[in-house]
């Protein structure tokens, strides 16, 4: 009685750790290590020797320090240079230049290339510009970037909704329609 | 007979008028001779109206029919400027001096940049860009941790992200090499004319083509002068020299230039001539590309556009007219200096310029860029795979003659930094060895969610034009392979997931004809059960080989080729170990969809191409298509996070700071003949081959050859980690693997992995291994 008393506590604990499946961090903005010169050289081998049948891997080092696989379940945001860039697409496309809204949006997405938005603008954009198999596929890609924001998730099947339905895939569009609702 | 006797009485009547002759006297004589020379005359204006007619359609149909062949002109990718930008100060300051930047003090010309510190401020140039006009603007930053900081725009059009001009990375040249900018009359910079007049044609406006009084002074000034200070041919003799005749110092081709200057002066008005011969003038020579024209020459002395070109730049190119060789300024500085300061000095005798103008501009040093700004010798790989996406859509002869502007993805920076560390990190590997052979390499770094191509080294040698071996180098890719044969068996979560344990133990498989196939590991050593994500971080072989066999090559073969392999593969079973040939550009192409969550991204080398007036003509955007399953890739890249952690690639972080995430996979064929790196980080997705041209044997594995080269490259760029956002339909589960169960965040062997929802154990043990919810579900069932 006892155990089915906890049980439910139990599988909550094991879900909540995994919503909170953030790992070590999201993505961690690097400075360049080192000067060309300070590299280390790589591992002596001889290169004339007939090739050892040791190992592939080099000696074991000490891993127990090492940070382990990273992921995230935030999604990035747009950065205030490429948010500018979108409001420029926004403009253009607004005035149906969907061509120049695409150049900008290109660049909004080298600069957050990790941002789900900037994906859902650019399906916004070929949307307008009635090439749908390409809409649907950024709207595809901004998805697999809007972790667990709800908001962006929402956008994207929506969106994809939209574009299903424009594209005469009715059963698709209600499918994606139904995922936005259950948000 | 007959013809004898006729011509008998002719010789006669001959014989009889010559001894008439000497009485008939001088007049007589006179006479015959003025009929003869009158004669000959009339012939000979005949002759000449004929040639004149001739030359004359020759001089109206080539000029108006002249079509310049101007090369197509090929960028890199413009440096863009933003807060948050990730550029390091010596990168930046590399960029400016390529672009001909100038660095002063207070960068109030467009085109030039002052640095205190981590502190810049640059007047940028403005460029036509395919989506518009970049205005010129002033901007102000810092550079701090590699990144740009307190960016503003101080003077011009505001903005929050602006574009410099992008570098010039070669060109595509017609047959006869030559090349030009195409410059109108209204691009020529003050002073000029009245410099190019000044020293080359100073009738220009007055005479019809051809100057006597002209040839007469230049005779003049040049005894005075003691040397040659001028030229007595007249600008529309340089032209017509230059456009249709051949430099032979004949009496003939003297004729014909006089003749020809005359008509093209009676066609066609000075402006008209002025700005073909501002185009077509010949000013220096690239090894075998020829530098015609003021616009391209300012580029190539100066790294500056004609029109910006100042008092000391503009008397320059004018003193280099006479002899591009003799008066070359890398090669004969001091020579040229010399003229370039005559010719100033005659702009200030003439009242052209101020003396407090002309004091100024002979302080000022040649001011010419150490190299040209550009040269097709500098980036050969990369232009190499740029012209063959380019043969795909462009005609040869279009793209050498139409000049259209190509704008490419290369980086520069990253460029740079890649060969540099292919070169300096092969000699590392190569020294204290004693090996009789070179080791070879080639590098590709590509973004990893735009499949741009930012560099590309097709050998240890970047300079050399050759083998590209970053495209044509097809070779076995070993392990790099074992990913994907995970990434099929992680596609069926009911059957595998990171955790099912592998057998990792020798078997054999004997084929229909009889022949054995025995698979073995590196080690030749088996490590009995593994679990999965072990069996791919460690790159056993007979384990990976058991899972491929499982799936089915063919499955495997159909994810490889989703995923951008466009050759077919064979399905037998040692492509498992990585029998697949391929190129690192194609072994980039298909990790780009291991690094983006299932999305085929295809790789770019273009942006655009535009027609010379700035038309876009093709665009190539950037493309996505989800081809795998998102959730079983975020699978796979957990196990490959592991190889630089734990794995075959843990070496890296001798290399890299510890916080920065990376994926990727190391690869080594029989004998070592290959050494293979292939990973990613949050931006960058990077491939590294190293072995030797004649496939011989090295003592190399993926981790002691392509992996170092793949390790400097990468500490070299500032970049953000690899942290894949977690798929909707995968949940993270504290696990024991070795016990394939649920599993307390505290315990020693518990380890947070990835599984695809409803594929977790459903067991649970705790820290002492005993199972808890076995136990538990015992209890419940007597409950």
């Amino acid at each position: 009685m006892m155990i089915k008393r906890y049980l439910p506590v139990l599988v909550l604990g094991v879900s909540l750790l995994a919503g909170c499946a953030t790992g070590p961090g999201g993505p961690v903005y690097v400075p360049s290590g080192q000067a060309p010169a300070d590299a280390p050289p790589p591992p002596e081998t001889d290169t004339n020797r007939e090739p050892e049948r040791a190992s592939e891997q080099s000696a074991p080092e000490q891993e127990a320090t090492r940070p382990k696989p990273h992921h995230q379940a935030e999604s990035e945001s747009l950065s205030p240079a490429a948010a500018s860039l979108v409001n420029k697409a926004d403009a253009l496309l607004a005035n149906g230049d969907t061509r120049a809204a695409i150049s900008q949006l290109e660049r909004a997405q080298r600069i957050s290339p990790r941002a789900g938005k900037v994906y859902f603008k650019l399906a916004e954009a070929y949307y307008a510009d009635n090439r749908l198999g390409a809409a649907e596929q950024f709207t595809l890609k901004g998805l697999s970037l809007a972790g667990s924001s709800t908001d962006l998730q929402r956008t994207g099947w929506s969106l994809l909704a939209d574009i299903r339905r424009a594209g005469g895939n009715v059963a698709g569009a209600q499918k994606a329609e139904a995922r936005a609702q259950a948000l | 007979m007959r013809r004898m006797k006729k011509s008998a009485p002719k010789r006669r009547s001959n014989g009889k008028s010559n001894k008439k002759r000497p009485a008939s006297g001088k007049s007589g004589f006179r006479s015959a001779l003025w009929r003869i020379c009158w004669r000959l005359g009339l012939v000979g204006i005949v002759l000449l109206a004929g040639w004149t007619v001739y030359l004359d359609a020759v001089v109206t149909s080539r000029f108006e029919g002249r079509r310049w062949e101007v090369p197509s002109r090929v960028y890199a990718r413009p440096l863009e400027l933003y807060d948050g930008a990730a550029v390091t100060a010596a990168g930046l300051s590399n960029e400016l001096s390529q672009l001909g930047y100038g660095k002063v003090r207070s960068a109030t010309d467009r085109g030039s940049y002052s640095r205190a510190g981590r502190r810049f401020e640059i007047h940028t140039r403005g460029f036509r860009f395919p989506d518009g006009q970049e205005p010129d603007r002033r901007i102000r930053f810092e550079i701090a941790g590699d990144r740009v900081t307190g960016f503003r725009v101080t003077s011009g059009p505001q903005a929050s992200v602006v574009r410099l001009d992008p570098e010039q990375i070669g060109g595509i040249y017609p047959a006869h090499k030559e090349d030009r900018v195409l410059i109108q009359l209204d691009d020529m910079p003050e002073h000029f004319e009245a410099a190019l007049l000044a020293t080359e044609d100073r009738d220009f406006y007055d005479h019809w083509g051809v100057a006597p009084l002209s040839i007469m002074r230049a005779l003049w000034v040049n005894l005075q002068a003691g040397r040659v200070v001028q030229g007595g041919s007249t600008l529309t003799q340089q032209l017509v020299k230059n456009l249709y005749l051949t430099r032979d110092q004949t009496l003939l081709r003297k004729g014909n230039e006089a003749l020809m200057s005359l008509l093209l002066e009676l066609h066609y008005d000075k402006p008209e001539i002025l700005e073909t011969y501002l185009n077509e003038v010949y000013l220096g020579q690239a090894g075998t590309r020829s530098i015609h024209g003021f616009g391209l020459a300012s580029q190539f002395y100066f790294g500056e556009p004609f029109n910006d070109l100042d008092l000391h730049e503009v008397a320059l190119l004018v003193a280099i007219i006479k002899g591009p060789s003799y008066y070359d300024p890398r090669r004969h500085p001091e020579r040229v200096l010399k003229r370039r300061n005559l010719i100033i000095n005659m702009l200030a005798d003439n009242g052209q310029v101020s003396l407090k103008e002309a004091n100024k501009a002979r302080q000022k040093p040649l001011d010419v860029v150490s190299k040209p700004s550009y040269s097709n010798a500098r980036y050969p790989a990369y232009l190499d795979l740029v012209r063959r996406h380019l043969a795909r859509e462009y005609r040869d002869e279009d793209l050498q003659s139409e000049g259209l502007r190509i704008f490419t993805t290369l980086d520069p920076g990253i460029q740079y930094t890649t060969e540099t560390a292919v070169e300096r990190t092969l000699t590392q590997l190569e020294r204290g060895s004693k090996a009789d052979f070179k080791l070879e390499a080639a590098t590709v770094v590509t973004s990893r969610d735009s499949g741009e191509v930012l560099a590309l080294v097709g050998g240890r040698d970047p300079k050399f034009a050759g083998f590209n071996r970053a495209v044509d180098a097809r070779r076995p890719i070993g392990s790099l392979i074992k990913p994907f044969i995970y990434l099929t068996a992680l596609s069926h979560p009911d059957r595998y997931t990171l955790i099912t344990p592998i057998k990792d133990e020798p078997f054999s498989l004997v084929f229909d004809d009889g022949r054995r196939w025995e698979p073995q590991n590196y080690d030749r050593e088996s490590h009995g059960l593994v679990p999965l994500h072990q069996a791919l971080a460690k790159s056993y072989n007979l384990a990976t080989v058991r899972v491929g066999l499982d799936v089915g090559v063919d499955a495997v073969i159909d994810n490889l080729q989703k995923l951008g392999v466009g050759e077919p593969v064979q399905s037998y079973p040692s492509m498992l170990l990585g029998s697949v040939n391929l190129s690192p550009v194609d072994v980039a192409s298909i990790y780009q969809g291991l690094a983006t969550s299932g999305f085929n991204t295809p790789l770019r080398t273009i942006r655009e191409v535009t027609d010379a007036d700035g038309e876009s003509l093709t665009r190539y955007g950037l493309a996505v298509d989800q081809v795998v399953d998102p959730a079983a890739v975020h699978l796979v890249q957990y196990a490959m996070q592991e190889v630089m952690r734990e794995g075959t690639g843990r070496s890296a972080y001798r290399y890299l700071p510890e916080e920065l995430g990376l994926a990727g996979k190391t690869g080594t064929t029989n004998d070592g003949r290959d050494s293979w790196f292939a990973g990613f980080s949050g931006d960058l997705v990077t491939v590294a081959w190293v072995g030797r041209d004649d496939n011989g044997p090295t003592a190399l594995t993926g981790a002691t050859g392509a992996l170092p080269v793949w390790s400097n490259v990468m500490s070299q760029i500032p970049q953000y980690g690899f942290s894949p956002i977690v798929p909707a339909d995968v949940q993270y589960h504290w696990v024991n693997s070795e016990e394939q169960a649920l599993t307390n965040e505290n315990c020693s062997e518990a380890r947070f992995v990835p599984f695809i929802t409803g594929s977790e154990p459903t067991d649970t043990v705790n820290c002492s291994g005993d199972f808890t919810q076995r136990l538990r579900g015992w209890f419940e069932g007597i409950f």
